[in-house]
C-alpha cells in the first residue's frame, strides 16, 4: 500500500510538472514514455479500486494531501480528484500540449504518423503516435457517421447505452444502496435543457440492449423504475423519439408500455378543443409539446403493436368518453375523438 | 505582408516551379468549400481529390523546407496558415494516414525552433494550439459530459464508438441482399458503391478493416455490389505497400476486381524467385502458399488465366530462366492441389483452365508421377516424348513448306510453345526423366534425353535435335551433375540393398566422369555444341 501511495503522489507531481513547469523542455522520448506509463498505472488503480470504499477513501485522502502541497508549489495548479485518475493519460496529454515550454520534438513523437501502419488493433501501449491514433479514430467516426444514418440509434448513443448498462450492472451487483445508484443515474442522465433529447436516445439504447442475463434484466428494471420518477424526461422521450422506436421499447418492456400509455393519456387529458383552429390543442405550456395529430398517431401505433392492450385501452377510452357525456359529435370529448380516430 | 503579383512563380528547383499561386488558390478554395456544411457532395469531392491533394501537400512540404525561415514562407504563401488549418478540421483528410502525415509535417516545418520575430512567435503559438485542439478538444459537449460522469477516457470512448460504427455498417452489408444475378432487381447492395467511396480515406485505418473486408466479400456475392474505382485503386496501392492486412477472401476479391494489384503480386513473386534462385522447392512452395495466389486461382478461373499469361510473356522473352521455370512448376503443383480441394463440390473441366494447351497432352502431363505406378513411368514418358516430337516436326514441316501461309506456321509455333509451356508447368515429369536416365537399365534413353533437351531448348536452332543429342556446355550438364549428387545423397541415406546401391553408385560415378570430361573438353566459346553418348 505504501508503494501505491508513493506512486500516486509521484504521478500527481508528474501531472503538475507536465502542465506547469518548464522542465518539460528537457523531456525526451524515454521521459515521455515513462510519464504515460505512470498515467496508465493510475488509470488501472482507479479501475481496480473505485468500487472498494475503504481503499478508495485512503487513496482519496492521500491525493488530497498531495494536492495541498502541489497547490503551494505550482501556482495555477488544478486539483486532481480520484475520479480524474480514470482519465489520467488524457489529463497528462492536455497538460503537456498546453504547456508553452513543450519542445516540438515531443509533439512530433506524439503525433507521429509513422511508416508501415500497425495493423494490429490499436492498443495505446506505445506513446509514439498516441495523438495520431486519437485523431485517426475521431476522424474515422466522422467519416462513417453519415453512412450510419439509416439506423434508428446512432453508434455513439448505442455505445453510451452499453456503457451505462455495464456500469449500472456493476453498481447493482455490488449490493450498493439504491439511492447512490439513483444519484449516479441523476448525474449521468440529466443536464442542461438542450441535452434532454440526447439522454432520451441513450436511455432508449440502454433499454434495448439484449437481455442475456438476469443481471442485465435487473439493471434495465432499475433504469425503468428510475425513469418513471422523472416525468419530464419520460415525456420528452415519448415525444422526441421516432414512434417506431418507442413502440420497440414498449414491446420489450411492460413497465415502459404502461408508462408510455400513461403519458399519452396525460397529454390527451390536457387538451382542449379550440374553435378557432378546429382542432384539439394543448392547454398548459408547462409540458412537452405535442399535437393532436401526432397523439393520434401514437395511439394508433400502440394499438396495432400491442394487441393485448387493445381491449383495455378501448374500454378505458370508452369509459372516459361516457364520463364526458357520451356524445358522438367530434370536438366535445377528446376521448371520443381519439376513439374514432383509432378505429378509422 | 507584401502583396504578390498574380503571376508570380515560386521556385522550388532550378527548372520547374514547384508551386504557383493559382494552384494554391485552387486548393484553398477547395478547402473552404469542403469545410462548409457537411453535404454528401463535399464528402465525395474530398475523396475524389484525395490523391491530388496528397501530391500537392508533398510539393508544399518541399517548398516550405526550401525556404530559409517561416517569415519567408509566409511572405510567399500568405494563406498557407488558413489552408493548413482548414484541412486539419477536415476528417476525410485527417483520417487518411498519408494526408495526415503530410499535413503535420507541413505544420512542423513552419514551426521555428528559434523564432526571430513576432510573426514566427505567433505562428509557433498557433501551431501548438492547433495540435492541442486536434488531440484533446471534444466538440460533442454531451459526449464530454458523459465521459466525465462515466469515468471513461476519451480515447477509449472514441475507439469504442468507431468499432461500433464499423460493426453496424458491416452488419448492414448484405443484410437485405436479394442475391439475385439480375442487374434489374433492386437490392440493398446499391449502397455498396457509396459506402466504398466513403471508405477511401479509411483504408489504412486498422479498425475499419472488417468493413473493408466485408465490402470486398459482398462484391463477390452480389452483382449489384459494385465497388468504386477510387476505392479499389487506393486499396491496391495500400496492399502493395504492405500498409494493410486483409483476410484471404478479401485479397482474392481485390485481385479479382483490380488487375494491377494481381499483376503486381505475380511480378513480385517472379522477382523474388529470381533473386533467391538457390531456394529449395519447399521454400518456393511456402512462398507460393503464403502469397495466396494458388488458392485464388483455384477459386477463379479468370485469375488463373491472367497469372499464366504473365508467366507466358515472361518465358517468351527468357526461355532459359531456370528459377522462373521452377516457380511456374511449383505454382502449378500448388494450384492443382488447391483445385482438387475446391473441386470436391463442383467439377469443372480442365479445358477451362488450360484453354490454349494441346488438349491431348493435358491429362497425361497434369497427372502426377505419384498417381501412376512406377513401372509405367518410362512408357508414359516415352509417349510424351514422341507426342511432343510429332508436334515439333509438324511445325518444322510447316516452316519448311514454302507454300504454307504464314498464319499456319504462326499457329504451329503457337502450338509448340503452348505444349512447351505446359511441360514447364508440369516439370515434375522432367525430374522423373532425369531420374530414369541415371538408373541402370537396358532401355534406350533417347526419348528421355530428347524431352530434356526440348525443355531447355524449345526453339530448335540448327535442327540438331532430331539428329543428335545436343548438350550445351553449362546448363544441362550442371543440372545433371547436381541431380546425380542429390541422388547419391539419397542413396547414402536410403535403405537400398548394398549390392544395388553399389551398382548405382558406380553408374553415377561413371556418368559424372563423362560429364566432367565433356565440360572440360568444351571450348569456352558460346554456342558450342557437344555430343554426349550414354
Amino acid at each position: 500500500m505504501e508503494a501505491v501511495l508513493r506512486n500516486l503522489r509521484s504521478t500527481a507531481e508528474l501531472l503538475a510538472v507536465a502542465s506547469l513547469s518548464c522542465e518539460v523542455e528537457q523531456w525526451d522520448k524515454q521521459t515521455l514514455s515513462r510519464a504515460f506509463h505512470w498515467a496508465r498505472y493510475c488509470e488501472i488503480l482507479f479501475s481496480r479500486f473505485h468500487n472498494n470504499t475503504a481503499i478508495r477513501r485512503t487513496l482519496e485522502k492521500h491525493l488530497q494531501l498531495t494536492n495541498q502541497s502541489l497547490v503551494a508549489t505550482f501556482p495555477g495548479y488544478t486539483e486532481v480528484t480520484f475520479s480524474d485518475l480514470s482519465r489520467c493519460q488524457h489529463m497528462l496529454l492536455v497538460g503537456l500540449l498546453n504547456n508553452p515550454e513543450l519542445p516540438i520534438s515531443i509533439t512530433k513523437i506524439l503525433f507521429d504518423t509513422g511508416g508501415p501502419i500497425n495493423t494490429k488493433q490499436s492498443d495505446y501501449q506505445d506513446v509514439t503516435s498516441f495523438c495520431s491514433r486519437i485523431i485517426q479514430c475521431k476522424s474515422a467516426c466522422k467519416v462513417l457517421s453519415p453512412l450510419t444514418g439509416l439506423s434508428a440509434v446512432g453508434a455513439d448513443a448505442e455505445v453510451r447505452g452499453l456503457m451505462l448498462m455495464e456500469r449500472l450492472e456493476a453498481l447493482l451487483s455490488q449490493g450498493g444502496e439504491a439511492r447512490s445508484t439513483e444519484h449516479f443515474l441523476d448525474s449521468v442522465l440529466q443536464g442542461r435543457e438542450g441535452e434532454a433529447e440526447h439522454f432520451c436516445v441513450v436511455i432508449a439504447a440502454a433499454l434495448l440492449t439484449t437481455k442475456d442475463s438476469a443481471a442485465k434484466t435487473a439493471s434495465q428494471e432499475f433504469l425503468l423504475d428510475w425513469l418513471q420518477t422523472k416525468n419530464r424526461l419520460l415525456q420528452h422521450m415519448c415525444s422526441a423519439l421516432p414512434i417506431t422506436h418507442i413502440i420497440n421499447l414498449a414491446k420489450e418492456h411492460r413497465k415502459f408500455k404502461d408508462a408510455y400509455y400513461d403519458v399519452l393519456k396525460k397529454w390527451a387529458s390536457d387538451m382542449e378543443f379550440s374553435i378557432t383552429e378546429g382542432e384539439w390543442v394543448q392547454t398548459s405550456t408547462n409540458q412537452t409539446a405535442m399535437s393532436y395529430c401526432k397523439l393520434t398517431e401514437h395511439f394508433k401505433a400502440l394499438f396495432s403493436a400491442c394487441p393485448s392492450l387493445r381491449e383495455h385501452v378501448e374500454n378505458e377510452l370508452n369509459a372516459l368518453k361516457i364520463s364526458d357525456g357520451d356524445f358522438d359529435v367530434s370536438g366535445l370529448s377528446v376521448w371520443g375523438d381519439l376513439l374514432s380516430a383509432i378505429n378509422s | 505582408m507584401s502583396q504578390l503579383q498574380p503571376q508570380s512563380q515560386l521556385q522550388g528547383s532550378a527548372e520547374e516551379p514547384l508551386l504557383n499561386i493559382q494552384q494554391m488558390q485552387f486548393w484553398l478554395d477547395k478547402a473552404v468549400a469542403w469545410g462548409q456544411a457537411e453535404r454528401p457532395d463535399s464528402q465525395k469531392d474530398t475523396c475524389l481529390h484525395l490523391n491530388r491533394l496528397r501530391d500537392f501537400l508533398q510539393r508544399l512540404l518541399t517548398h516550405i523546407n526550401c525556404m530559409s525561415s517561416t517569415t519567408e514562407t509566409m511572405k510567399t504563401l500568405p494563406f498557407l496558415g488558413q489552408f493548413l488549418g482548414r484541412l486539419c478540421w477536415n476528417p476525410y483528410v485527417t483520417a487518411d494516414a498519408t494526408g495526415r502525415k503530410l499535413l503535420f509535417q507541413c505544420l512542423w516545418s513552419l514551426y521555428s525552433e528559434h523564432p526571430g520575430n513576432a510573426v514566427e512567435r505567433k505562428a509557433n503559438q498557433w501551431i501548438q494550439k492547433l495540435f492541442s485542439q486536434l488531440a484533446t478538444e471534444e466538440e460533442d459537449v454531451a459526449a464530454q459530459a458523459f465521459m466525465k460522469h462515466m469515468n471513461v477516457p476519451p480515447h477509449e470512448y472514441h475507439l469504442k464508438v468507431l468499432r461500433k460504427m464499423v460493426a453496424m455498417l458491416q452488419e448492414n452489408i448484405g443484410k437485405s441482399c436479394s442475391s439475385s444475378s439480375s442487374m434489374n432487381q433492386r437490392c440493398s447492395c446499391d449502397r455498396i458503391q457509396a459506402t466504398s467511396e466513403a471508405c477511401v480515406p479509411l483504408i489504412t485505418c486498422p479498425e475499419a478493416a472488417p468493413l473493408i473486408g466485408a465490402l470486398l466479400l459482398q462484391s463477390m456475392t452480389c452483382v449489384r455490389a459494385t465497388l468504386s474505382e477510387d476505392f479499389l485503386d487506393a486499396l491496391s496501392s495500400a496492399y502493395l505497400s504492405q500498409c494493410l492486412s486483409l483476410e484471404e477472401q478479401a485479397v482474392v476479391s481485390l485481385w479479382y476486381h483490380n488487375l494491377p494489384s494481381l499483376e503486381e503480386t505475380v511480378l513480385r513473386l517472379l522477382e523474388c524467385a529470381q533473386t533467391n534462385s538457390q531456394s529449395t522447392p519447399q521454400k518456393l512452395e511456402q512462398l507460393l502458399t503464403q502469397s495466396l495466389l494458388p488458392k485464388a486461382c483455384a477459386q477463379h478461373c479468370s485469375i488463373f488465366l491472367v497469372v499464366n499469361d504473365i508467366f507466358r510473356s515472361f518465358l517468351k522473352q527468357a526461355e532459359g530462366n531456370e528459377p522462373v521455370k521452377s516457380l511456374i512448376q511449383t505454382f502449378t503443383c500448388c494450384f492443382l492441389r488447391e483445385l482438387a480441394l475446391q473441386q470436391q463440390q463442383t467439377r469443372v473441366s480442365l479445358k477451362a483452365w488450360f484453354p490454349q494447351s494441346p488438349q491431348r497432352l493435358l491429362v497425361p502431363l497434369l497427372t502426377l508421377p505419384s498417381e501412376m505406378p512406377e513401372d509405367a513411368w518410362r512408357r508414359h514418358l516415352n509417349w510424351l516424348s514422341r507426342s511432343l516430337q510429332r508436334l515439333t516436326e509438324e511445325e518444322e514441316e510447316e516452316e519448311g513448306d514454302e507454300d504454307s501461309s504464314s498464319s499456319a506456321s504462326i499457329e504451329g509455333h503457337h502450338t509448340v510453345f503452348e505444349a512447351w509451356f505446359l511441360l514447364v508447368q508440369c516439370a515434375h515429369w522432367l525430374q522423373v526423366a532425369v531420374q530414369l536416365l541415371v538408373t541402370p537399365g537396358p532401355e534406350d534413353g533417347g526419348p528421355l534425353l530428347w524431352l530434356l533437351t526440348f525443355y531447355h531448348h524449345p526453339t530448335n536452332r540448327g535442327h540438331h535435335r532430331a539428329q543428335q543429342l545436343v548438350v550445351e556446355g553449362s546448363g544441362l550438364a550442371d543440372e545433371a551433375a547436381s541431380l546425380l549428387s542429390s541422388l547419391e545423397l539419397k542413396l547414402n541415406g536410403g535403405s537400398c540393398s548394398s549390392g544395388a546401391a553399389n551398382r548405382v553408385h558406380l553408374r553415377i560415378k561413371a556418368l559424372r566422369n563423362t560429364l566432367t570430361h565433356t565440360q572440360a573438353a568444351s571450348s569456352p566459346a558460346e554456342n558450342q555444341a557437344h555430343t554426349l553418348t550414354l
